[in-house]
């Protein structure tokens, strides 16, 4: 090991690679989010309906992401979950103007938390409470409680308001994701738990 | 010494690393592909075993493939150039067994639009190949940008693509028409021709629109020599169609004529080629093409000269006079180095050359004959084949050349067209029978293909008793039961039998011999031999006839399901045979190959072999059980007795496609209209055909099709019961209307707009039902004994003027369509050059009566007929005479 290699570890700063699926409902902004992490000329002038899934790399704080953005349409939800096993975290994005299909999003949360790949794991789980600039968004803490996520006590989990479109609130979003799969990567370290606090904030 | 080691080992398949991977051993190893981080050497070798598999048809089950369909999407993270192509050839291959392939839609279509150009091509066939018609207008946009794209090779795919969709999503592909043009225009060959194709495609219908395009076309000079070849085609589709192209003809010809002055070779070749294939060509317009190709007969390209004859063979058929011109040139390619063109060079002479020629040619192929491959080999056997209908004196020096070929080594298809020729020798020439006959015995002596030793002992049991000497045949065909398999035992036996019935001087040896057989090791040989011992032992001609020469006339596998439903009820009645449906007798194979156009320029290896199993009647049976209205009422109609041929009913490319087939039971008729609805924003409900019977007939049932969504095709029934008293009622014309509630919906996803619908009907064309609709074919192998039983039937007889048929072939063959009776004796060819001719037919009629015709044919300004009916009962005999009148 060369002596830069040695203190690039030492300093915790090696460079890291993790894979993070990107879920939610269609429409809920999971591509435009993505769009935002790239490389400028990397960005899509244009989003469309994802079909399928779409694989997008992007680097924070030093660690590289491969992000595994799903199409959120009804027929293609059942396919998330031949991702699961081999993700090191979770990004599910809630549109918070969609009142009415709040439901169906917790309704597929419990599905996600219920399956074998993600349940016992000690995933961490970013929720954004996206289009948080619409007129009739909820608040985060309102969405927190619409899905439950207090009941969540085996995954350190995060919610917080974003506009995916001018890039507000995915900083701090981001940057928590980035602390907590950098924990899980080194041995040893118990990730911390998310709660109210954190969502209240 | 070392040479041939090397060559061993070559043999071994020693150069093939993936000859020894195995389904399962791959399938766990693509679990890699899941691996957190990919390594793309690793992955792209077990790609390529996958790959190696799937081509080498190994089958993969639905999960098996979907498995590692979702396992390879991972390995779109990979940024390597050479794993992700193979990724894309992996979807491809995978894309028709896999569950879900959607799923790659938005990777690949960022592919398809990315920067990096070795992506985008091949990412858009793989995204073609997983598109499905609804998803279709999610990526219109970008197939069209990359039809236009200015990468030669993108477009390219994007054309190539398009024409692929075409076949599922011809109205989508239709608008892309404008973005094909501007392509048209590019400045690369290959886009240029890809291009031509899909206008021509979508044109393809309109024939007017087509000839609008052709002749625009054929004025400007194209640049791609590929775009001119195709173009070619497209003139020459058009020429050959039957409405012509009012107007346009003579243009059209004359550009075809002067790409034969093009300045690319590949263009003069396909010009040259189309007017030598044009039916309408005549001597004196051949002659350019052919002066053409006997220029590229001398050239020093081997893809040329190979091209040049190979034409030439076939004009050959046609056109004789005109190849006789070349044969000079021929002459020379008779020693050309490159095998394939020698063999094409001989056969072609043997075409065109005089009886005197036959033997030098001969002799020049048996030099080398050992040394080409089974595929020309087949086609020096045809022109043998052909040579001995030409010249039929000739028949012992080709005879014993096949025999001489049919001693070497060589596949079974090659030894199965040599016996199938001397087949047709011996049938078509009385004198070459008893030749034939010991050649084919000398050869199964030592012939390793069990089903052709089969064949030709089945040929000797029918056609060695009627030799002047049949005792010969007898040793050759035991010596089969002492040495062979039981397959083959199993035929001789049968063979042995037929002497016993046919010949009586003989039939005390054969007794002995299948006695002897009985203590055979196989179960099959002992009942055979047991079965014929016992009747032969009864010495009675009538069981003869119906349990020996003649065959079983009932379908085999639907007598194995008779018989095993018979088991399962215990039952003092014996077993009724005629409960049995009965077999269709298949076409015969020089029906086959008359009808099967042959694709121009194929070189044709022997007529694909019979096909086994599943009769018509039979999948009818399958179809009509799974539709629980009809199949309840079953047990009362009985066997279905025979079912039609489809018939259409409406044109090709009409908003709804409807067709008929017709099966008819003892006392009933169930139509079957199949339904295709090709307008993308209609929902058909309830949809039926609505008849207007003819007289006597009476509607007991309709079954509609309860939803019908956009390019799915479904079955309506409608069952009628046979006018009861008079049985001349029974043929007639029904007047036919589809009728049908539309619900207008939006294309993209099948959805109706609204649950209002209206009715609407859509008039289709009448349905007709036949006497040939009513009677099975029967094979009588001795038709004359058959007729000679049925004396004491019914007798009917007529004669007829048929004023509009030209020739007793014709006559003959329109007669057998017909009345749909099976030919007996080979009556249904008629001798070259005869004024008279008899035709055997045979058959029986629904309800199990017995139908044997003769009709007498004389050729006098027109052909007159006399037609002798013998049925079991008055009215099938008269239905059968008043059928014809
Ligand atoms: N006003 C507003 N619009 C947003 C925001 N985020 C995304 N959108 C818009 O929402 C629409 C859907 O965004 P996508 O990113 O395609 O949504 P998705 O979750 O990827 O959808 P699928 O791929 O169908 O699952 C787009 O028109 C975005 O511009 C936001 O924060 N505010
Ligand atoms: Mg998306």
């Amino acid at each position: 090991m060369g002596l830069l290699d040695k203190l690039v570890t030492l300093f915790g700063l090696r460079k890291q690679e993790v894979k993070v699926l990107v879920v939610g409902l269609n429409n809920s902004g999971k591509t435009t989010v993505l769009n935002h992490f790239k490389a400028e000329d990397d960005k899509s002038t244009e989003i469309v309906p994802t079909v399928g899934f779409n694989i997008e790399k992007f680097k924070n704080q030093n660690v590289g992401f491969t992000a595994l953005d799903m199409s959120g349409q009804g027929r293609y939800r059942d396919l998330w979950e031949f991702y699961y096993k081999d993700c090191q975290g979770i990004i599910f994005v809630v549109d918070s103007s969609d009142r009415l299909r709040l439901a169906v999003v917790r309704h597929e949360l419990d599905l996600l938390l219920q399956h074998p790949d993600v349940a016992g794991r000690a995933l961490p789980i970013l929720f954004l409470a996206n289009k948080m600039d619409q007129r009739d968004a909820l608040s985060s803490v309102k969405i927190a409680a619409g899905l439950g996520l207090d009941r969540i006590l085996d995954k350190p989990w995060h919610i917080c308001a974003s506009n995916a479109v001018t890039g507000e609130g995915l900083e701090e979003g981001v940057t928590w994701f980035t602390q907590q799969v950098r924990q899980v990567g080194q041995p040893g370290n118990r990730p911390s738990r998310g709660g109210p606090l954190a969502a209240a904030k | 010494m070392a040479f041939k080691r090397d060559k061993k080992e070559e043999e071994d398949g020693g150069g093939n690393p993936f000859e020894n991977i195995e389904k399962t051993s791959v399938l766990q190893e693509a679990r890699a592909f899941n691996d957190t981080s990919v390594n793309p050497r690793k992955c792209t070798h077990i790609l390529t075993k996958v790959l190696y598999l799937l081509n080498q048809g190994e089958q993969l089950g639905t999960t098996e493939a979907t498995e590692v369909f979702f396992a390879m999407t991972k390995l779109f993270q990979s940024k390597d150039v050479v794993l992700r192509r193979m990724v894309y050839l992996g979807i491809r291959e995978l894309s028709s067994i896999a569950e879900d392939v959607i799923i790659v839609t938005s990777s690949l279509t960022k592919d398809m639009t990315g920067n990096e150009a070795l992506y985008r091509a091949a990412a858009i066939r793989a995204l073609c190949s997983i598109t499905d018609v609804t998803m279709l207008q999610a990526i219109e946009r970008y197939m069209k940008q990359a039809i236009v794209d200015k990468n030669p090779a993108v477009s390219s795919a994007a054309l190539v693509s398009s024409l692929h969709l075409a076949r599922s999503a011809g109205e989508l592909v239709k608008r892309w028409v404008n973005e094909a043009q501007e392509a048209f225009s590019s400045d690369n060959v290959m886009v240029q021709y890809h291009a031509l194709g899909l206008m021509y495609h979508i044109r393809k219908t309109d024939r007017l629109a087509v000839i609008k395009l052709v002749t625009k076309l054929t004025k400007q000079s194209l640049k791609s020599p590929f775009a001119v070849c195709l173009l070619i085609r497209i003139a020459c589709r058009l020429l050959e169609d039957e409405d012509g192209a009012p107007g346009a003809d003579s243009t059209l010809l004359s550009f075809i004529e002067s790409c034969l002055r093009h300045k690319t070779e590949l263009v003069i070749y396909e010009a040259a080629h189309a007017m030598v294939n044009l039916r309408r060509t005549t001597a004196k317009e051949l002659a350019p093409a052919v002066s053409v190709l006997q220029l590229f007969c001398s050239t020093s390209k081997p893809p040329l000269r190979f091209a040049a004859v190979r034409t030439l063979n076939q004009v050959a058929m046609s056109h004789p006079s005109a190849v006789t011109a070349c044969n000079l040139d021929l002459e020379n390619l008779i020693t050309d180095s490159n095998r394939s063109i020698a063999t094409l060079a001989i056969t072609t002479l043997l075409k065109t050359g005089a009886e005197s020629s036959v033997d030098r040619l001969m002799k020049q192929i048996a030099s080398f004959v050992s040394e080409i491959s089974d595929e020309f080999k087949i086609v020096v056997v045809q022109a043998i084949r052909a040579l001995c209908t030409k010249f039929p004196r000739k028949h012992s020096v080709l005879m014993n050349f096949l025999s001489a070929m049919l001693r070497d080594e060589g596949g079974l298809d090659y030894k199965a067209s040599i016996a199938d020729t001397i087949i047709t020798i011996i049938e078509s020439n009385p004198e070459a029978k008893e030749t034939g006959l010991a050649h084919l015995c000398e050869f199964i002596e030592d012939c390793e293909h069990t089903s052709l030793a089969v064949r030709i002992l089945h040929l000797l049991g029918r056609e060695g008793p009627k030799t002047k000497q049949p005792s010969r045949y007898i040793r050759f065909i035991y010596n089969r039961v002492i040495l062979e398999n039981a397959a083959v035992r199993g035929a001789a036996v049968a063979a042995m039998a037929q002497f016993g019935a046919q010949c009586p001087d003989l039939h005390e040896n054969v007794q002995v011999l299948l006695a002897r057989c009985q203590m055979d090791s196989d179960d099959e040989v002992r009942d055979r031999a047991t079965y014929y011992y016992t009747i032969l032992a009864l010495k009675n001609r009538s069981l003869y006839n119906s349990y020996i020469t003649e065959s079983l006339q009932v379908s085999i596998p639907a007598l194995e399901r008779s018989l095993h439903q018979y088991t399962l009820n215990a039952t003092e009645t014996p077993f009724d045979m005629k409960s049995v449906p009965l077999a269709a007798v298949e076409p015969l194979v020089s029906e086959i190959v008359a009808q099967k156009a042959v694709p121009e320029g194929t070189i044709m290896s022997t007529p694909a072999p019979q096909r086994l199993g599943v009769s018509k009647e039979e999948s009818a049976l399958e179809l009509v059980s799974s539709i629980p209205e009809i199949a309840a009422l079953l047990p009362q109609l009985g066997p279905i007795f025979r079912s039609s041929e489809p018939v259409e009913l409406t044109e090709s490319e009409t908003e709804y496609v409807v067709r008929c087939i017709k099966h008819c039971f003892a006392r009933h008729l169930l139509l079957q209209f199949d339904v295709l609805n090709t307008l993308s924003d209609q929902l058909l409900e309830n949809v039926r055909v609505s008849l207007e019977p003819a007289e006597g007939y009476r509607i007991l049932r309709e079954v509609p099709i309860p939803r019908l969504p956009y390019s799915e095709s479904c079955s309506a029934f409608c069952l009628l019961e046979f006018p009861q008293d008079d049985l001349s009622a029974s043929t007639g014309t029904f007047g036919a209307t589809l009728a049908y509630m539309v619900k207008d919906c939006d294309p993209a996803t099948g959805l109706p707009d609204s649950d209002e619908g209206y009715d609407d009907t859509y008039m289709v064309e009448d349905v007709e039902v036949t006497l040939a609709d009513q009677v099975q074919r029967v094979w009588k192998g001795n038709w004359a004994a058959a007729w000679e039983e049925a004396a004491n039937l019914c007798e009917l007889e007529d004669t007829y003027a048929l004023t509009s048929m030209r020739t007793l072939q014709e006559a003959t063959t329109n007669i057998v369509q017909f009345l749909g009776l099976q030919p007996a004796d080979r009556s249904e060819r008629v001798p070259d050059g005869k004024s008279n001719h008899t035709l055997y037919l045979a058959g029986i009629f629904r309800g199990g009566h017995d139908v044997l015709v003769r009709a007498k044919l004389a050729l006098a300004d027109g052909v007159t007929m006399q037609l002798t009916v013998r049925a079991s009962t008055p009215d099938v005999a008269e239905l059968v005479t008043s059928a014809v009148g």
